[in-house]
């Protein structure tokens, strides 16, 4: 798994507004600019973030790109992270 | 000759910068915070620096795998921030005590400490949050100095220690008068991103300070000296307690510790805390 590659194109999530719409609205061109191979693009286009986890992708590059290029809530993002955790228990 | 006039360590919850998000805490987390935040305030601004220096981490904002040194200094002539807009934080302009800079990046690298260091280094919440309330004017020029205690493998909590102090040790090397204080922050227990997300551990929270309180600082580096001990006990975010070390590190005998606040603040899901050293 590249995940140096994921965690890099999270990082640019996070960063470029326009890279995260994109990402949004024609997602197969911010893919194409990252060497990752198709079970990798399919976690991210489905924003799989525990599994994307699971194989290492650094969390918090997880939860800053989430908002931006997701376009869920902080509350989404936990509930797909961990269903049983609410946020402040 | 130069001296270290005091220090403070505190966390930098980024919500911490937005009024909104002090509306949403209990008034008596509120109260007991916001009265930490001023006596630190105090300290520092009655200490009458001419220089702070910072110890805090990044966010991936400013280093990335790419290119991640374990401690890198701002060395430039200002720092500009933040280096990604959000939670309220402010456009600032902070001049850098650039000749200290490269003082203390020359003797590193003379004296056994691999300083990185940056001609044009931006500020992160790591720094501005809690500066929005320990020196709300921005006029004290600053050290900047990055921790790696965000990306791993990271340098060890005894590693970040003894690097503060040796910094401490370039401040009495200094020839010009100058009064340094020293800001730490990060932490306490927080986990960012992770299952545990939203999780605060109190008890290690006040073990640490205690710690710290008590001047252990073979206790507070060594107890959860790996990497793996201390991210399952205080979380991806309880790295940045290298943070606080390194400023205890760097705190000189006659300076006593005190702790001015501690919250478990689930709204802002930290265990969030602010310290101090003074004479």
């Amino acid at each position: 798994m590249s995940r140096y590659q994921i965690d890099k194109l999270l990082r640019d999530l996070r960063r470029d507004p326009e890279l995260a719409t994109r990402f949004r609205t024609n997602v197969e061109t911010v893919l194409d600019s990252y060497k990752l191979d198709a079970a990798e693009s399919a976690l991210l286009k489905g924003w799989e973030v525990r599994a994307l986890y699971d194989r290492g992708v650094n969390p918090l590059l997880l939860l800053l790109a989430h908002g931006p290029a997701a376009g869920k809530s902080m509350q989404e993002y936990a509930a797909a992270m961990n269903p049983k955790h609410r946020p402040g228990d | 000759m130069a001296e270290i006039v005091a220090g403070i360590a505190c966390s930098h919850v980024p919500f911490m910068a937005s009024p909104k998000q002090w509306e949403r805490l209990p008034e008596a987390v509120r109260t007991n915070l916001r009265s930490g935040f001023e006596r630190a305030r105090k300290i520092l601004e009655g200490s009458h620096p001419d220089v702070l220096i910072t110890f805090a981490d990044d966010h991936f904002d400013r280093c990335f795998y790419d290119n991640l040194p374990a401690f890198l200094v701002g060395v430039g002539e200002e720092a500009s921030g933040p280096a990604v807009p959000g939670f309220d934080l402010p456009d600032v302009c902070v001049p850098i005590a650039s000749n200290l800079a490269r003082f203390i990046v020359r003797e590193g690298l003379e004296g056994g400490v691999d300083f990185a260091f940056s001609e044009e280094l931006a500020l992160d919440h790591a720094e501005m949050a809690p500066m929005i309330h320990l020196t709300p004017r921005w006029d004290i020029p600053i050290i900047p100095i990055v921790v790696n205690a965000f990306a791993p493998p990271m340098p060890t909590p005894k590693r970040c220690f003894d690097v503060g102090a040796f910094v401490g040790s370039c401040i009495e090397r200094w020839p010009e008068k100058t009064r340094v204080v020293f800001l730490g922050t990060g932490g306490l227990s927080h986990w960012v991103g992770p299952p545990q997300t939203g999780k605060i551990n109190e008890e290690f929270d006040r073990w640490f300070l205690d710690c710290l309180a008590r001047g252990d600082s073979e206790e507070a580096t060594s107890r959860y000296a790996r990497y793996e001990d201390l991210e399952a006990v205080a979380g991806n975010g309880g790295h940045e307690i290298r943070d606080w070390l390194a400023v205890a590190g760097a705190m000189p005998a006659h300076l006593k510790p005190a702790v001015l606040a501690y919250e478990p603040v689930k709204q802002w899901s930290t265990g969030t805390g602010i310290m101090a050293w003074s004479a």
